[in-house]
């Protein structure tokens, strides 16, 4: 009986330590974090071609949802964790307090590629944590069948609301079909007056101001607001405003530049422009950030930080490898010379000319303020207290003016 | 003859076949946790190994034979998570202050170096110049090249290269290059290579090497950080930071996991932006919970004395009844918070109001009782229908008999026994509201919230979810603080449950 038993315990042994045995990775593959629709489409793109970095192969794992990637990569550990992952800008700040990712420095070569303010979006105390990928912004969209002509100031726009609300059944004028009511509709706020933050003149954010207010709390009692109710023209949710554009029952909606297909999908030309101010002259800018590709702090464990930068920087950051990916993932590319390539479609290009028109960094240290209290939080919060629950514009727009101050000292350091 | 063979050699064939697999599988997970240096969880599996192997091997040990699977699935699944918990509960936590502390050393390390002013980068080949590893340099704006090694800097003849189309030179006299696949894992990745004073040059990636300085060192004698451009020392704060001595609001990132002992907990009483929300969650949780039993409780209870006299189609009423506990809750949550749309809802719909059910707090909380009356009146029906059978009609004829009408009957009787019954179910249920997560995270998110007056808890935010949004409701973190707060709450939830257990004892007397 015990040679019995010797035996099981001996098969147990070599089935776990034999046939079970976990591969180690190669030292020479680089891998690749990301979404569920980036990853499938940079692991085509990078077929394009064999040695984009010479003596490495690179693997791309897909996540099921930008959540999940996210989770991921906050629990990732050295032993777990990618060489690069591709997220959005915001992600910087945090992951860089936490020691999950490495900076990385360009020639003066590679940082002509790219505009300047892309890396701002992807930079941490003044350190550059990654490559830009790919833009990320909104923009303004007319329905021509119903309206012929640009609209020139914001005013404009809810005249025409006005005008053909009951005789075009209009069910609103404005809405936020893309992005979001914090990063989606900076755009109307900015519009209105109420920009996240300003910049002084040698670019970088001035810590110390805030929009005016009384301003921005006048221009939407004057333009949506009727009395202390909604007027109509911009609802404080984004629910519906898709399929309400698409139906023709909203002139003029802020949509997502990676949604454009859907819309020319349905007949729709892509004039695309930012959203008019309360004069013709101050446009309401639109959040122009970009998905970064990331350096993590793990390669350099796992013995392929040189590899990766290789890599950030011949694909991720070249023309070829750009072109490569966005001829898959039709957003507007952040290199230039991949924007302006031939092949990239009128849509991935309407969107850049907007975000080159009027657009604003996105710099998570700013942005992302303590829980309740950050921008994401408290736009919402001041659409739905204005526009639903009927409160004071001037007052609430004061306590927002106030949260965005706060958040503008904390951020000082950070910057 | 047969079942003799089967219960002997056969037996132990499939068991010792069962084991291998089992053992096999807890090898491989071991193994596993070991490469990712788990080691905790590593030595946890292979204990396990060891324990089942030599129960499981051994005619002697058979009540160990039944407990064993519990007790590993206990300690790996309720144990340790609570007691890490616990242990987190302690620490600071948060984000900023993820890694160890040598794990902080090492990137503050990593991370204090600064380019030269002109950002200068240079085309590079990584190789060995006279065994020593060398980095061949190319600038070819100005058509100069040198070899950088550690300790020296040769420069080079251009005639003496092989120079490629671009004028990036690719061998040099003495110079090997070093396979590109061998570069980023080489020792050279990480060395510093001479290039003019404190400046030094560096691989940044497999054919680019750029100017640096080191901004800060490392004094081990003494663990601190000095600026080399300043002088300024950083020291350990006590609180997971290097902290500027002159200016201790400048801290270097990231931070590191420290123990903070009970400071988690003082803030929860000390500080007025944890306080004062917690405060009034708690009392939410509270009445919450006792609402949600009480109308569940009442609800179930009509329902089954409606049901419980001869009618009609009593079993297609019951049938019918039980259905929303048949429907998977997240559904029906995610149903209801559909209908309690202010634009599309049904409920607006029907009442023809534009009431904003979540926006206020008052029907925001009503709207969370009555969802949580419909997921929850058909457990309470099925176990008022099964007590009514098991009270003994003798009792209830003995009443009518002395004159009692069924008000009397049902007040003086019916309910008293019930209760007896059903308290410990009542208290099990009032523990199980307390941490009803996905009710609050799926039908109103916690909210509403009054964000622009600072309001961090929203108005129908439960402790749980409350603790939830502290540990990951935005791009700040704090799990230290989350886990203090879980502590509580697993002390609250226990005491009621032991209360429960207590209680139960009565089924005992009554049976």
């Amino acid at each position: 009986m015990f040679r019995f038993k010797t035996l099981a315990v001996a098969l147990a042994a070599v089935l776990g330590a034999g046939i079970f045995t976990v591969p180690s990775s190669a030292t020479t593959e680089i891998v690749v974090w990301a979404d569920e629709t980036r990853g499938p489409n940079i692991r085509e793109a990078l077929k394009a071609k064999t040695n984009w970095v010479q003596g490495y192969t690179v693997t791309v794992r897909a996540f099921a949802n930008f959540d999940a990637l996210k989770d991921a990569i906050d629990k990732a550990t050295a032993t777990t964790g990618p060489d690069i992952v591709v997220g959005a800008n915001d992600w910087v700040p945090t992951l860089a307090k936490n020691g999950k990712l490495a900076p990385l420095t360009l020639t003066a070569a590679q940082r002509a590629r790219f505009s300047p303010s892309q890396f701002y979006d992807l930079s941490y105390k003044r350190k550059l944590y990654g490559i830009p990928v790919d833009v990320n912004n909104v923009a303004m969209i007319y329905n021509t069948r119903l309206v012929t002509t640009a609209p020139k100031t914001f005013g404009e726009m809810v005249d025409y609301y006005k005008a053909n609300k009951t005789s075009k059944s209009l069910k609103a004028g404005l809405c936020v079909a893309g992005g979001g009511m914090s990063w989606g509709a900076h755009s109307v706020a900015s519009a209105l007056g109420a920009d996240a933050y300003f910049f002084n003149s040698n670019g970088t954010i001035n810590t110390g101001r805030v929009f005016n207010p009384t301003t921005f709390g006048n221009n939407v009692k004057t333009y949506l607001l009727d009395g202390n109710k909604s007027n109509g023209f911009f609802p404080a949710t984004d629910a519906g405003c898709k399929d309400n554009f698409l139906a023709g029952t909203v002139p003029f909606a802020v949509i997502g530049n990676w949604e454009w297909t859907d819309y020319t999908a349905k007949g729709f030309t892509m004039n695309l422009m930012p959203v008019p101010g309360v004069n013709a002259t101050s446009p309401g800018k639109a959040f122009g950030s970009v998905s970064g590709a990331m350096l993590t702090s793990f390669a350099k464990t796992r013995g392929l930080e040189a590899a990766a930068k290789s890599l950030l920087v011949n694909f991720f950051g070249s023309t070829e490898g750009q072109v490569a990916y966005q001829k898959i993932e039709k957003r507007p590319p952040a290199e230039k010379g991949a924007a302006n390539d031939a092949s990239v479609a009128a849509g991935q290009k309407g969107f850049g000319a907007a975000a080159a028109a009027a657009s604003v960094p996105q710099v998570g240290a700013v942005l992302n303020g303590p829980s309740g209290k950050s921008y994401w939080d408290s736009l919402p919060a001041y659409w739905t207290a204005v526009l639903v629950d009927g409160k004071d514009a001037t007052v609430e727009a004061r306590k927002l003016a106030a949260i965005y101050r706060a958040n503008l000292a904390l951020a000082k350091g950070d910057l | 003859m047969l079942t003799t063979l089967i219960r002997g050699k056969v037996a132990f064939v499939i068991k010792a076949i069962s084991l291998a697999l089992i053992t096999a599988v807890l090898l491989m997970l071991t193994q596993s946790a070991f490469a990712q240096e788990q080691y905790a969880i590593a030595l946890f599996l292979a204990i396990a190994i060891i324990l089942l192997n030599y129960t499981y091997f051994s005619k002697k040990r058979v009540p160990l034979k039944f407990f064993l699977p519990g007790v590993l699935l206990l300690t790996a699944f309720v144990i340790t998570p609570i007691l890490y918990t616990v242990v987190m509960s302690t620490y600071n936590y948060r984000t900023g202050n993820y890694i160890s502390k040598e794990q902080a050393i090492e990137r503050i390390k990593a991370l204090a170096v600064e380019s030269d002013p002109d950002g200068t980068a240079f085309d590079i080949v990584v190789g060995r110049y006279r065994g020593e590893f060398a980095l061949l340099a190319s600038d070819i704006n100005n058509s100069s090249y040198f070899i950088s090694t550690v300790s020296d800097r040769i420069p080079l003849d251009p005639e003496s290269l092989e120079i490629d189309e671009i004028g990036v030179a690719q061998s040099a006299p003495d110079f090997t290059p070093l396979p590109p696949g061998k570069i980023s894992s080489s020792k050279a990745a990480s060395l510093r290579f001479k290039f003019d004073g404190e400046y030094f040059l560096t691989i940044e990636s497999l054919n680019v090497g750029v100017v640096l300085r080191q901004t800060l060192e490392y004094l081990q004698p003494t663990d601190q950080f000095r600026s080399l451009i300043t002088g300024a020392l950083y020291d350990d704060n006590g609180n997971g930071n290097y902290v500027n001595v002159d200016d201790p609001e400048e801290k270097l990132e990231p931070g590191w996991r420290d123990p903070a002992w009970f400071s988690n907990f003082a803030r929860l009483v000390q500080d007025d932006r944890v306080r004062t929300p917690l405060f009034s969650v708690f009392v939410w949780t509270v009445v919450f919970a006792s609402l949600t039993v009480i109308t569940q409780f009442a609800f179930g209870l009509l329902l089954a004395l409606a049901l419980n006299k001869p009618i009609r189609g009593r079993r297609i009423y019951r049938s019918i009844l039980v259905l929303p506990y048949a429907v998977p809750s997240i559904m029906s949550i995610l149903i209801w918070g559909g209908m309690f749309n202010t634009e599309f809802g049904a409920i607006n719909e029907i009442l023809g109001q534009q009431i904003a059910w979540f926006q206020d707090p008052t029907f925001a909380r009503v709207a969370v009782i009555l969802v949580n009356l419909w997921l929850g009146f058909p457990y309470f029906y099925l176990v008022c229908s099964g007590s009514l059978q098991a009270i003994p009609g003798e009792l209830l004829e003995a009443a009518a008999i002395d004159g009692a009408n069924p008000r009397q009957v049902f007040r003086r009787i019916t309910l008293p026994l019930l209760l007896q019954i059903l308290s410990p179910l009542l208290i099990a249920s009032f523990a199980f509201n307390f941490n009803n997560f996905n009710l609050i995270y799926l039908l109103t998110g916690g909210g509403p919230k009054q964000q622009l007056d600072g309001e961090i808890a929203g108005a129908t935010d439960i402790l749980i979810s409350y603790t939830y949004q502290i540990a990951f409701g935005s791009n700040i973190q704090d799990l230290g603080l989350a886990s203090a707060i879980s502590v509580i709450i697993f002390f609250i939830v226990a005491a009621i449950s032991l209360y429960g257990v207590k209680r139960s004892k009565v089924l005992e007397s009554f049976s």
